[in-house]
């Protein structure tokens, strides 16, 4: 079927192997084009024509053709909606108001195809039928709709699907995990649980921003850190244990035999030789915590540092222990504006129990300081640099610990408090000058 | 076409409101064997790239079939994917952090029907719609931002340079050769909506260009004390111009030495547009990672200052991230994450088997943190 | 403070500021409340809802303004 525009520019990125987002919306401007099932489309009908129409425009002068617009999202909701017009509504009306709508995603992302055939109907209906899955913070991004559809989306999802929308903006953004205990074996906590209780929990600073800037909850059940949360969110729940690694020496010696590939197969696309313990695990534990008893594998757990390295190489044989938890690190953020910033470790370990008490003690005292004090636009982290980790931790209630810094200070400027000081700042000089003369 | 209500009376909005309920319980979209061993999983293995098995202490097996998808897609190609689940997987999918979609299934002679079904589907002008692959020591789905599609501030596109990327590196999608995984993710701008900043490498666009003045109708487009907030730098200023005509008007003055072409006054005021076609290009960053797995988390580097935007398929771009793949499959031990890798063998004898040029660009000079990166030993290679 | 008083004062000070600007961050509201965000932040939503004050977001950041106000709400509105 012949589309509404030329796109030499853009045809060109529908040949090679992976998969092209050019045919897929070419192919679905072609069926809204055709609309074989009769469907009364609420939105133009040649959305996708436009939507590639303006992208090889783009693709021409190497510039983008949308302006930002300040719609935010619906009645009440500071969130969840990104206003977007297209400067050149004259040539490409189909896109002329084609707005974002962020859906808050499951944990986990699974679905049953009931939920995404009802979501795809909606959004064929009321929207271009074009979505992301997922955004970048994980919500289910449905891209462009009109302001006047923006009310009776919310409403079927509401009423129809029991889904609500995400956050944007100077709000908590939808909290994002890693598939965790559901089928990962490394998995220290039930990254679902805590991340959907936190959700619900923290509804209304989703959806009504009081915050100086965007606040991002990230759950990673364990260090390997599937979902980066120690990179990009302000809170990162990282999950750890703190007794033993739990030893099979059957399987080890398996791997040693080659009965079992290293890494779960990862490594299987090259040929490197035989797996050689020593070099391969051993020799690569970052606190050379381990050795060979004759045929056993010793691991010093005291030492260990659960950098996930030995387990990784050899998940039959190793298992993370059993007194597991998480560490709550703090202030992780994108470069912009004073450079990036990795997580910072706030709590080394925490038991994450149900009804997450402490965890939320905490997260509330950090909400309290930043919307005191954080500047606007402010991240965490940042508020953090400019005030210092101690007054975090006077925040948050916690006690220094040599594990939340990689060493002591490089300076002895210490700014002490007259009441750390034996005897205050008050003196009397007169007494003074009695020993010393002027 | 007709209006459709929804049931909303936009008269009474409050009306029958439901709000703040949240997404779904994950609960109500695990499938049956996930559900039933949450919590109890031994191990796992990849079978083969893109196909993995869970073992759980119950002894069942769920096996999972992954493949890569752009992540821009369709309702017609979710529909597809709901068929495909709906047939082999008891009508339950899940997509990854990296935008990968997963299809798993309780027996292991499900698997290869499956992946049959997968692997012939294609999309009428020859690309695969669901490439299996993306898992172990390669390159997985690259995670990135709207670009020209749909972000107002973009200095380059993403899905395209994904494709072009994607398909470059699309031997090592569905191959485990390379020493560890090498992720790969793309931002459009600084502002980085998609947190690039910890990836073995980065795509970044980036302006270099500040922004225009618009200034006859900058005043009548903008709240000038915005505009002059927005501006991270303090480069903004409030003034008055006198226009061709004479007419003088208020406006804004920029301080084009201060600039960081960050786009942040043009999203509070569109009369300072700062998109520009020589102007704008990419950025390639490296050796960042997130995992603690060996070595700490740690930030990507820059290795490529600008690359310019070369549409439809930024030959440039992907022949330097082909090049840097290779010289990290052949240097790197196994095991070794590319930013290891380069700290192992010295950052300057990563441009030199990278055959990067190493230009002052790549100094920093931004702020303190710039001072850390300097050298502040005798070591270096000749 | 008194709802009635808070908004009163959120839309004499916003007025007088029209002028300049139409468009607020949270916590210049606090401080024109004069008290703690957590507890400004129950009347700011309350006058969202009675059509006091509208949001307004650059996507990554949010706002506060008088409804209708401001230069770009006629594009905004789409009127």
């Amino acid at each position: 079927m012949k589309l509404k525009h030329e796109t030499p520019m853009l045809d060109e990125l529908e040949s090679g192997p992976w998969p092209s987002f050019v045919s897929d919306i070419k192919d679905e401007a072609a069926k809204r084009a055709k609309n074989e099932k009769n469907v009364e489309y609420q939105i133009p009908t040649d959305v996708c024509d436009d939507l590639l129409g303006i992208l090889e425009l783009s693709f021409k002068h190497g510039r983008t053709h949308w302006k930002h617009g300040g719609i935010v999202g619906v009645f009440g909701y500071g969130g969840g909606v990104i206003g977007r017009y297209c400067d050149q509504p004259q040539n490409f009306p189909g896109v002329a108001h084609f707005h974002t709508m962020r859906v808050s995603q499951p944990g986990g992302k699974y679905y049953n195809t009931d939920f995404l055939k009802q979501l795809c109907d909606l959004w064929d209906l009321r929207g271009s039928g074009v979505t992301n899955m997922h955004g970048s913070t994980g919500d289910i991004i449905l891209l462009g709709t009109t302001t006047p559809q923006l009310e009776e989306i919310f409403y079927e999802l509401t009423h129809n699907m029991n889904q609500d929308l995400g956050g944007s903006g100077s709000n908590l953004r939808t909290p994002a995990d890693c598939l965790g205990q559901s089928r990962c074996e490394y998995a220290c906590y039930d990254t679902q649980h805590l991340c959907y209780t936190l959700t619900q929990e923290y509804q209304d600073e989703l959806h009504r921003p009081a915050f100086p800037y965007k606040f991002k909850f990230k759950f990673d059940g364990c260090p390997n850190g599937c979902v980066a949360s120690i990179a990009r969110s302000d809170m990162s729940f990282i999950g750890t244990w703190r007794d033993d690694i739990r030893i099979d020496q059957e399987a080890v010696q398996a791997y040693i035999g080659g009965e079992i590939a290293p890494n779960g197969g990862a490594h299987a696309g090259r040929d490197w030789g035989p797996f050689d313990i020593q070099k391969e695990v051993i020799d690569l534990c970052p606190t050379e915590c381990m050795w060979m008893d004759g045929k056993e594998l010793k691991i010093d757990n005291k030492e260990c540092v659960r950098c996930m390295h030995c387990i990784d190489a050899m998940p039959r044989a190793l298992r993370i222990g059993q007194d597991t938890g998480l560490s709550i690190l703090v202030g992780a953020k994108a470069p912009i504006l004073d450079g990036a910033q990795m997580g910072t470790m706030l709590v080394p370990f925490i038991k994450a129990e149900e009804p997450y008490d402490e965890i939320k003690e905490v997260i509330e005292s950090i909400w309290d300081w930043w919307m005191e004090e954080g500047k606007n636009r402010e991240r965490l982290g940042e508020l953090m640099k400019r005030q210092g980790l101690q007054r975090m931790l006077e925040m948050t209630n916690q006690k220094p610990d040599p594990r939340m810094v990689k060493e002591p200070r490089h300076n002895p400027y210490i700014f002490w408090k007259e009441e750390e000081v034996e005897g205050g700042f008050e003196r009397d000089v007169n007494e003074f000058r009695k020993h010393h003369q002027r | 076409m007709a209006f459709i209500s929804s049931g909303y009376n936009p008269d009474k909005p409050m009306e029958n409101r439901i709000t703040d309920i949240g997404p779904r319980n994950y609960e109500e979209f695990y499938p049956p064997i996930i559900k039933k061993n949450k919590g109890k999983w031994l191990y796992h293995e990849i079978l083969e790239p893109g196909v993995l098995v869970h073992v759980a202490e119950s002894g069942d097996e769920v096996y999972t079939v992954r493949v890569g998808g752009a992540r821009l897609m369709s309702v017609s190609l979710i529909q597809e994917i709901c068929e495909i689940a709906d047939k082999h997987c008891d009508g339950y999918v899940r997509w990854t952090t990296r935008n990968n979609i997963e299809f798993m299934v309780d027996s292991k002679d499900k698997v290869e029907p499956l992946k049959k079904d997968l692997s012939g589907r294609k999309f009428d002008a020859g690309s695969f719609k669901f490439p299996i692959g993306g898992t172990g020591a390669g390159v997985t789905n690259i995670v990135h931002t709207q670009g020209w599609l749909h972000c107002h501030t973009p200095a380059t596109d993403a899905s395209g340079p994904v494709k072009a990327t994607m398909d470059v590196l699309f031997d090592d999608f569905q191959n485990m050769r390379l020493p560890a995984q090498l992720r790969v993710s793309l931002a459009c701008c600084l502002n980085m909506c998609g947190a690039v900043h910890c990836s073995d490498i980065a795509i970044l666009g980036y302006h270099r260009k500040p922004p225009m003045l618009d200034h006859e109708y900058l005043d009548k487009m903008c709240e000038i004390p915005l505009a002059v907030a927005a501006c991270p730098t303090a480069a903004i200023r409030p003034t008055k111009v006198e226009l061709p005509d004479g007419k003088k008007v208020n406006s804004v003055a920029v301080k084009n030495e201060r600039c960081m072409f960050c786009g942040n006054c043009y999203t509070m005021c569109p009369a300072m547009p700062l998109a520009d076609k020589e102007g704008d290009g990419i950025v390639i960053m490296v050796g960042g990672k997130v995992s603690n797995r060996i070595s700490e988390p740690k930030f990507s580097k820059v290795a490529v200052a600008f690359l310019p935007n070369e549409a439809p398929r930024w030959p440039q771009t992907t022949s330097v991230i082909k090049k840097i793949t290779e010289a990290y499959a052949n240097g790197a031990r196994k095991y070794e994450r590319l930013g290891d890798w380069a700290e192992r063998i010295s950052w300057e004898r990563f441009f030199e088997v990278c055959e990067l040029e190493f230009t002052h660009h790549l100094i920093d000079d931004f702020r303190d943190p710039a001072y850390y990166t300097w050298r502040h030993s005798t070591q270096f290679k000749f | 403070m008194e709802y009635e008083e808070a908004r009163q004062r959120i839309f004499d000070t916003l007025t007088k500021k029209q002028k300049s600007k139409s468009k607020f961050y949270f916590s210049d509201l606090a401080k024109i409340l004069e008290i703690k965000p957590r507890d400004a932040k129950k009347l700011i939503n309350k006058m969202v809802e009675d059509g006091t004050l509208e949001y307004w977001s650059s996507g990554s950041t949010s706002m506060y303004g008088l409804k209708g106000t401001g230069k770009q709400a006629h594009t905004e509105h789409e009127d």
